[in-house]
């Protein structure tokens, strides 16, 4: 096996990427059906509360918008590490984290939402149920529109923020910079610091805020860090994705089996480091059986066990047996075909997450025949939501809800759209630059990558 | 054991170690074996090395301790010593999965170890033979069979090649 790393005998790469009308149609069709999928799901609603549409809404932007977080949170762990390898296309993680500027606008509609009350995602925004609630009362300080609002703008901002300050660096060094002059690079580098604290903590507390409190009184310790790993895997599956579209373009013929094999050993290991975040999650819940805890295992275990186990077959028997050996990893389609599967994967686990809680918010808020919310406390004794929850798993198990209780077709043309609508500001933001970075004085360190 | 002399020549620096082995697969030249300090990126291939096996094995023992850990719990649990701890059914898979996972990496670690050892015929007690001492500290040895080639060829083929030092030992 004489691979041809070391030779510097090929044609030099492709340095500018070009956004063909026919990638810019196929993907403005892609958002067209989304925003057609979201039109159908805000007109055919049926519950009052335009609960489906958004959902959907901030299932896909909470994804997108985290993806885009973590590809600049890697890169500035890998800038901090001394890292070298993934220089050769550093671009695509730079372009992946300038796509929350549009996160930004998303999670923004949301957060307005939220202060305005356009919608009844939050059970805690619900001034109703706050109010016979001692749970949500005591959660308050924290769990309030201002802060979802206000804390959204300050951090997403904050983060694009450093991201677009480091991307304006790395070209900067592209145009001024050579290989050996580290002046620019260690500027980056003070960002890139920056970055990992700010990013690190203040995700967690969105997180917090934009997904755990769908479940408004149920609550887990490392959930930031589980929903941080599935981001994590996600934005490497769509690094690897899109890394092999690009050189099946004739982009990146720099980007070699080397590079492939790393981002495949990453999926690899955190694939199986998300499995011990959502077992160690699972499993002092179930152990320590206590009430308010276990409602939302149960709810999900009753009403949800296609996604529920599918959920650990695929993001995690998958990716762990088929990228175990070193050879799959270095092979296009089976490393493609893991990607795709296991970012569709995390997508459904970002589903299982938010779903749930919300639908039972919007039966929650909407009274009716559940026999709580205003009819009585929440807050009276700590068993009583997982018998609320038990109720509904009762309720539910009978009554199939497509978009629900499984993704339907509006929740995959919304996926498409936003994935789209993803792809086409990365695009367009790799196009804008060089695809390469000669200059970046860790550029021959890539290029010369072995493992 | 029949004794076997060697030639070899030391290198001071892998890349032209990794030169050196090119030229002599240029002229199909019969590379005894080849000493480094560490090891060294894409030697592997020129010396035509398959593909360690190592990790296969590896699987197989970590198997073994998946198995012996889930099943041993399941019937140690279930049919031999049965305890309710903590009102759960005694069949509790939740609780077995950590063990299950310590002894598959105990089995498969200290299996690699064990049979690594044995295939290099390594371990404790075991005297060992080597070329010189300075190719476990910074020097990179190509070595020849006498029997396959000539001193005065080798010879030449290191002051070509860039050998620093040339010798011989018997083995």
């Amino acid at each position: 096996m004489d691979h041809s790393t070391h030779t510097h005998t090929l044609a030099p790469p492709v340095k500018q990427f070009n956004f063909t009308s026919g990638l810019r149609i196929t993907l403005i069709v892609g958002m067209v059906i989304g925003v057609l999928c979201l039109a159908l799901a805000w007109f055919g609603d049926t519950d009052g509360h335009q609960t489906r549409f958004w959902s959907n809404f901030l299932h896909n932007s909470v994804f997108f918008t985290g993806i885009a977080m973590l590809a600049g949170f890697f890169m500035c762990a890998s800038i901090t590490a001394w890292a070298g390898w993934y220089t050769t296309f550093k671009r695509i993680w730079e372009a992946m984290g300038l796509f929350l500027v549009v996160g930004f606008v998303l999670m923004l509609i949301v957060g307005l939402g939220v202060y305005l009350g356009w919608h009844d995602l939050y059970h805690w925004n619900d001034a109703k149920s706050v109010a016979g609630d001692e749970i949500l009362q005591g959660k308050s300080g924290f769990l309030n529109k201002g802060w979802y609002l206000f804390g959204t703008i300050i951090f997403v901002g904050l983060w694009y923020f450093i991201l677009s300050r480091i991307r304006s660096l790395s070209l900067l060094e592209e145009k001024e910079g050579s290989h050996s002059d580290f002046r620019i690079h260690e500027k980056i580098r003070v960002w890139a610091v920056a970055y990992l604290p700010l990013a690190g903590f203040s995700s967690a507390a969105m997180v917090w805020l934009w997904i755990m409190s769908v479940d408004a009184h149920w609550y887990s310790t490392l959930f930031a860090w589980y929903t941080g790993a599935s981001w994590f895997v996600s934005m490497m599956c769509l690094t690897m994705l899109v890394i092999l579209f690009l050189k099946g373009r004739g982009y990146y013929s720099n980007v070699t089996d080397e590079h492939i094999h790393d981002v495949g050993k990453l999926i690899f290991a955190f694939s199986i480091f998300w499995t011990y975040l959502w077992f160690s999650q699972y499993m002092l819940i179930w152990y320590a059986n206590v009430g308010e805890e276990t409602g939302y295992f149960k709810h999900r275990l009753d009403n949800y066990p296609v996604l529920f186990y599918g959920n650990l077959v695929i993001n995690f028997l998958l990716p762990f047996f088929v990228l175990m050996r070193n050879s799959t990893k270095r092979k296009a389609g089976i490393v493609g075909f893991v990607a795709i599967m296991v970012f569709i994967g995390h997508w459904l686990d970002f589903f299982l997450m938010i779903k749930p809680g919300v639908l039972h918010t919007s039966h929650a808020i909407s009274g009716g025949g559940h026999g709580h919310g205003d009819s009585h406390g929440h807050g009276d004794h700590a068993g009583d939501h997982g018998h609320e929850a038990v109720g509904h798993a009762v309720e539910h198990a009978s009554n199939f809800v497509s978009g629900f209780t499984l993704p339907g077709f509006l929740e995959i043309g919304t996926m498409i759209g936003f994935l789209c609508l993803f792809l086409f500001f990365f695009f367009s933001a790799l196009s804008r630059a060089s695809l390469q970075s000669e200059n970046d004085p860790y550029y021959f360190e890539s290029v010369q990558h072995h493992v | 054991m029949a004794a076997k002399r060697l030639v070899y020549g030391l290198y001071n620096d892998e890349e032209i170690l990794l030169e050196a082995v090119k030229s002599a697969n240029e002229k199909h030249i019969d590379i005894y074996d080849v000493y480094t300090p560490f090891p060294i990126h894409g030697l592997d291939p020129l010396l035509g090395l398959s593909e360690s096996r190592l990790h296969i094995a590896g699987f197989i023992y970590g198997m073994l301790g998946t198995l012996t850990a889930f099943l041993g719990m399941t019937w140690i649990f279930t049919k031999d010593w049965p305890i309710i701890f903590g009102g759960k059914p005694y069949w509790a898979v939740p609780s077995f999965i950590p063990i299950t996972f310590e002894l598959t990496v105990l089995f498969a670690s200290i299996g690699m170890v064990v049979t690594f050892y044995i295939i290099n015929g390594l371990g404790p007690g075991v005297v060992n033979t080597y070329l010189d001492d300075r190719i476990t500290d910074d020097k990179f040895c190509i070595a020849f069979d006498s029997n396959s080639m000539s001193d005065a060829d080798a010879e030449a083929f290191f002051r070509r090649t860039g050998a620093s030092e040339v010798h011989d030992k018997e083995l």
